[in-house]
């Protein structure tokens, strides 16, 4: 019999009526012992597998230890031996030669009754994790056995019943004992939502959300990561061709008032010119764009980067008295706000905080207070709930809107008495959409009707109707006019097909009626209304000149009027009530004076901007409203057949834009490493969850740092790198340090010393580039592994990312031809665009010595890179086999020895050994397991290079460049394509020596694979 | 036919100082597309831009769904391979379609982008030719 069939016949018998199963079994064990022709007594140590096949087994098993055993030849012996091993001993029946003369009756019966009692008790125990039900044979199941008893049979009832009963007691209690029905109930669902949104916060439309998505804790809030159902393609569709809608409530927004001079002299030193338009820029500052900076540390420029933000300025209305008091807010992802808030806070000299009580008044602290009033009843017994209820039906639960997790005695705004700029805190106070695609018009403008003008006849007191500051604004005559040419522009809109036609962040502000009136009854797609997209004059001017300067005003800058928006609204149940109470089923409801006016802002983004294909590709409009109207806003644009995104489709839409992901493309700020090492955490714990055999071995594929890239070590070792092969040629050349000089005589033709170099490095031939690469082997690990170290303490803060728009531009015209147009590739060989020559990098390294550029990639042939690649620097040689073979694919890297397999073998003997000891004296265990050896080595992890890096660079066949941060198939392109940072030194480095044809190629290759794959290089600006 | 150099080239480079302004191609208006619209571009394979027409007007399996005519646009370089498309189209048919053209010229707008703040981004028109075929069956 075999072995699995063996078990499975035991547990089949194991609750087996013990007369059957117990005389069968003795039958056979006599049987096999004549058999065996041995006169040998046998031990079973098992408790309850009396049967032929487990006990044969066991026989053979215990050989060893039988002929150590003395034979037995008194009953006491076997009375021992029964209560060590907990088994029993079968007598020496049947072997003529040791039936003992005489036994004790009294010790023979007590022996065989301690056999009873025990096979008893085996019988009634059992003594695996399967259910009782689950253990016998198939034939002798019922229908609901599991929670009927009865349909059992009577001699394992009891066990049943033990345990039915243990799984009630396990089955997870409900936190409040409150029937299904009371829970669903409208009121104890708002007091439940309200009580676990005061850890994460909620958006609006998390509930929406929580049903459609998976959702994750991330930044403080509640996100949505990617729908539930299979859309990666779908969603790139829609923002290709249709629509895609994303909740981007979570952005923080900081708002900055006071003197424009004021708020522009604190601002400027966190931002450079070198790097892009500041707050300063004309457009920007006059209302009429959003504009987008990156920021940092105050006096820094190019290090200690805080992070990219957008901006827009309040439009001046009356340009006459300008620049008294300006508005700015300042858009920035949740992970940065932090660190910005604290050096604009530092900038602006705001230290002051202002009382809460003042700036937030109202609906927080309310529903804080009621919240806590109907909760505490809630805690108490449930005899007293009947009539608590009752009393608070009178007070109906708020919702929680807005920030559930404030402290509503901490402070959100800071004044500075100095300079008197206020800077104020207004996350969570505004909802902040995005539409993404060309249908994004469409759906604007059919889900959007601008608000009516409402006229008040003399006698009514306006002060009581709930919308009185629209009414108000009703009585100007400029106002009104405004907002008629406000609903002109917004209208024009939609006879655009594409938000990338109209000038990048163009801001129209607009007063809006209740989206959810017009609502269609069911869900549909909206198409462009080919009548709206007449050629006229209209349109070509708004496309030219984009949206007037005074059309970009808009109420929501104005906090009193969201305030009052937002408690007015009309709730989905009245709104319903009325609906249902019209005359004629469906027709349209009509409110008048009392629907509400929304003060919303439109903003357009501008879709891909750098690079020559795809231009405008991913353009939409971003939307902002006050809080409270999420989901007045959501569900109207989903009905006119907006498909959703979560936070993966933004990482796909900053991906296909080329434009780097917040924060996790941004290692030079504090943001992007803590994002990186939060990655590496959780894909370190994925790693280790596969068993070894069923993961990729790092170390053998000579992969060091396969879930974080260390990127101040990269772009340390290059510089030290080409400092190395400088050095002999400044020392031979006397008059090397000037570097005028140098200029003169580097540019075209290479000095000897430098071709020798030059060569050496590219590697003409594998035999010649072999010896130096192997003496830098050799020598790199020691040497770098000491002052990376020391590095990293003193002078970390050196890394910093290339921003600089000159520069850029440079190495984009360097790294030669960036399409794969071939027309400009043409254009461009022929030209000759110059290799960098050392002279003309000199600046930019002296400059930045450790730094990384934001480059992109596009793979040649098959492949697709994964995050963490490895960018590399091709060999002469690659290149010659490409030129013969187009299909050649690229090199394939060698298998690198484990030089820790070794230590981890070791380590697992010492434990086993270990374990050994502790069994025979477990006494001794405490003394064992503190040992140092035992707790030093804690750390290896078979595939997974321990401690600290070698040189990162030489470590393969091929010189390491830089990694890959976002790589996938790209969908627009039908290829592989990727994003990353290259270490600049090492950029300039390879262009130099490339010649012009294949000028720009490198090789990329996964984390876990050998196979390096072509691909050109890009610096996009 | 959209995809051009970057810099700015020509005539506004003789204007404008590339150091002050730099130049974004905007992408040309277009309405809204219809079914048996299609637009040439040089990027695509020529092969499957034909093929993909020919199944326009050739419908499905059984004929179902079959434009009677559909409408090639081609812009700048792409006039030629529209041009192309639309005879090889008919070449292919046996005398069945006829090809009628129309030629227009497409406002495109160039947007300069300040490299200082002090500047206002500047808006250009150029012009550039535009071709649409018209492709249709008639009775043999």
């Amino acid at each position: 019999m075999s072995n699995a069939k063996e078990r499975k016949h035991a547990k089949k018998m194991r609750n087996q009526p013990t007369n059957v199963t117990l005389s069968s079994g003795f039958v056979a064990d006599r049987g096999t012992k004549y058999h065996n022709g041995g006169g040998r007594h046998f031990h079973q140590a098992q408790k309850q597998e009396p049967f032929p096949g487990t006990s044969r087994q066991r026989q053979t098993k215990m050989t060893h230890h039988s002929p150590v055993d003395p034979d037995v030849k008194e009953q006491s012996s076997s009375k021992i031996m029964f209560k060590k091993k907990g088994g029993w001993k079968a007598g020496p029946e049947g072997m003529s030669q040791e039936i003992p003369k005489y036994i004790t009756a009294s010790t023979f019966a007590q022996a065989r009754a301690a056999e009873i009692s025990a096979m008893l008790k085996a019988v009634t125990q059992k003594s695996s994790n399967s259910l009782v039900f689950q253990t016998l044979p198939r034939h002798m199941r019922r229908r609901a056995m599991s929670h009927n008893v009865k349909r059992l049979p009577r001699r394992l009832r009891e066990i049943a019943q033990k345990e039915a009963e243990k799984a009630v007691h396990q089955k997870k209690e409900h936190s409040k004992n409150k029937c299904h029905k009371a829970r669903r109930c409208h009121k104890n669902r708002v007091l439940e939502f309200n009580r676990r949104q005061k850890k994460n916060i909620w958006l609006e439309t998390h509930i929406w959300h929580a049903k459609r998505f998976h959702m994750v804790k991330k930044w403080g809030y509640c996100l949505g990561e990617r729908p539930t159902v299979k859309s990666h393609r779908a969603c790139y569709r829609a923002m290709t061709n249709r629509c895609l809608l994303q909740d981007l409530s979570y952005y923080c927004c900081l708002e900055l008032k006071g003197k424009e001079e004021e708020i522009l002299k604190a601002l400027s030193p966190m931002c450079s010119i070198d790097a892009g338009l500041t707050f300063a820029a004309v457009h920007c500052l006059s209302g009429k764009c959003q504009g987008s900076v990156l920021l940092y540390r105050a006096n820094r420029y190019p290090r200690e980067m805080l992070g990219p933000v957008t901006f827009i300025w309040k439009s001046e209305r009356t340009p006459s008295h300008t620049s008294e008091s300006r508005q700015l807010w300042i858009w920035l992802h949740p992970m940065l706000k932090q660190d910005i808030l604290e050096e604009l806070k530092a900038a602006c000299q705001c230290v002051e905080p202002i009382k809460p009580t003042i700036c937030t008044p109202g609906p927080l602290l309310t529903t804080s207070e009621e919240k806590s009033q109907t909760e505490l009843p809630d805690e108490k017994i449930g005899k007293k709930r009947k009539r608590k209820d009752d009393g608070e039906n009178a007070k109906p639960v708020k919702k929680v809107i807005g920030d559930g997790t404030r402290d509503p005695h901490q402070p959100s705004s800071w004044i500075s008495a100095a300079t008197g700029i206020i800077i104020s805190d207004l996350t969570m106070e505004m909802n902040r959409l995005r539409l993404i695609g060309p249908l994004s018009h469409s759906i604007l403008t059919e889900a959007l009707k601008a608000a009516s003008v409402q006229t008040v006849r003399e006698g009514e007191d306006t002060e009581k109707t709930p919308h009185h500051w629209w009414i108000e604004t009703c009585k100007n005559p400029d106002s009104v006019s405004l907002h008629h040419r406000q609903e002109a522009i917004f209208e024009l809109l939609g006879g655009i097909t594409s938000p990338a036609e109209i000038p990048s962040g163009t801001i129209l502000g607009l007063t809006v009626g209740d989206p959810r009136i017009n609502l269609p009854p069911k869900r549909s797609k909206v198409l462009p209304n080919p009548e709206k997209c007449q050629d006229n004059e209209k349109v070509r001017q708004l496309l030219l000149e984009g949206v007037p300067v005074d059309c970009a005003h808009s109420f929501i800058w104005n906090q009193a009027i969201c305030k009052n928006v937002t408690e007015n609204k009309i709730s989905d149940q009245d709104l319903n009530r009325r609906r249902s109470e019209l005359l004629v089923p469906g027709s349209q409801l009509v409110l008048g004076p009392q629907e509400s006016k929304i003060p919303i802002l439109l903003i357009q983004q501008p879709g891909k901007v750098t690079g020559d294909d795809r231009r405008g590709w991913g353009s939409g409009w971003d939307i902002l409203f006050p809080k409270g109207w999420g989901m007045a806003f959501w569900i109207p644009f989903i009905y006119r057949g907006a498909r959703v995104g979560g936070l993966k489709e933004s990482v796909m839409h900053s991906q296909y834009k080329r434009s780097p992901d917040i924060p996790g493309d941004f290692p030079d700020c504090p943001a992007g490493v803590v994002f990186a090492e939060e990655q590496a955490k959780n894909l370190l714990e994925k790693y280790k969850r596969r068993p070894p055999a069923k993961r990729p071995n790092y170390v053998k594929l000579g992969t060091l740092a396969p879930f974080c890239c260390p990127w101040e070590q990269l772009a340390q070792e290059w510089e030290s790198r080409v400092q190395a092969q400088e050095e002999p040629s400044v020392a031979s050349s006397p008059s090397g340090e000037d570097s005028d000089s140098r200029r003169d005589k580097l540019p075209c033709a290479p000095t000897p010393e430098n071709t020798d170099l030059w060569s050496d490095e590219g590697g003409t031939s594998l035999s010649s580039c072999s010896e130096p690469r192997e003496a830098m082997d050799t020598e790199c690990p020691a040497r770098v592994g000491t002052e990376w170290v020391a590095c990293q303490d003193a002078t970390g803060s050196l890394l910093c990312v290339l921003r600089s728009r000159k520069w850029l531009k440079q190495l984009s015209t360097w790294c030669g031809p960036s399409s794969r147009d071939k027309r400009a590739a043409r254009r461009a060989s022929g030209s000759g665009e110059p290799a960098p020559t050392r002279a003309a990098c000199l600046p930019l390294l002296e400059r930045f010595p450790r730094a990384l550029v934001w480059v992109s990639l596009a793979l040649l042939r098959k492949g697709s890179p994964e995050p963490h690649s490895m960018i590399c620097v091709p060999t002469e040689e690659d290149f010659l086999r490409l030129r013969q073979d187009q299909l050649y694919c690229g090199p394939q890297e060698s298998k690198h020895s484990d030089p820790f397999k070794s230590e981890i073998r070791k380590q697992k003997e010492r434990k086993k050994v270990e374990k050994r000891q502790n069994k025979q004296a477990p006494t001794e265990r405490e003394g064992l397991a503190g040992g140092p050896p035992a707790a030093g080595h804690q750390a290896l992890t078979l595939g997974l290079w321990s401690g600290p890096l070698p040189g990162v660079t030489s470590h393969c066949s091929r010189v390491l460049l830089g990694f890959v941060t976002q790589g996938d198939f790209s969908m627009a392109v039908g290829g592989g394509e990727a994003l990353g940072f290259v270490s600049l030194t090492g950029l300039l480095d390879m262009l130099s020596t490339q010649p012009a044809a294949e000028r720009g190629l490198v090789l990329l290759r996964a984390p876990a694979s050998p196979q390096y794959r072509f691909a050109r290089i890009a610096v996009e600006v | 036919s959209m995809a051009e150099n970057r810099e700015p080239r020509g005539a506004v480079e003789a204007e404008l100082d590339p150091v002050e302004y730099t130049l974004r191609k905007r992408l040309p208006h277009r309405l809204p597309r219809r079914p048996n619209d299609i637009y040439v571009n040089m990027k695509t394979d020529f092969k499957a831009q034909l093929a993909r027409c020919q199944k326009l007007l050739d419908g499905g399996a059984r004929g179902q769904n079959s434009c009677s005519e559909i409408y090639i646009h081609g812009l700048g370089l792409a006039i030629n391979r529209a041009i192309n498309i639309a005879l090889q189209l008919q070449a292919g048919s046996f005398g069945s379609l006829q090809v009628a053209a129309n030629t227009s010229t497409v406002e495109l707008v160039d947007e300069l982008e300040p490299e200082t703040d002090a500047r206002e981004p500047l808006t250009r028109i150029r012009n550039n030719s535009a071709i649409h075929i018209r492709v249709f069956r008639v009775a043999p």
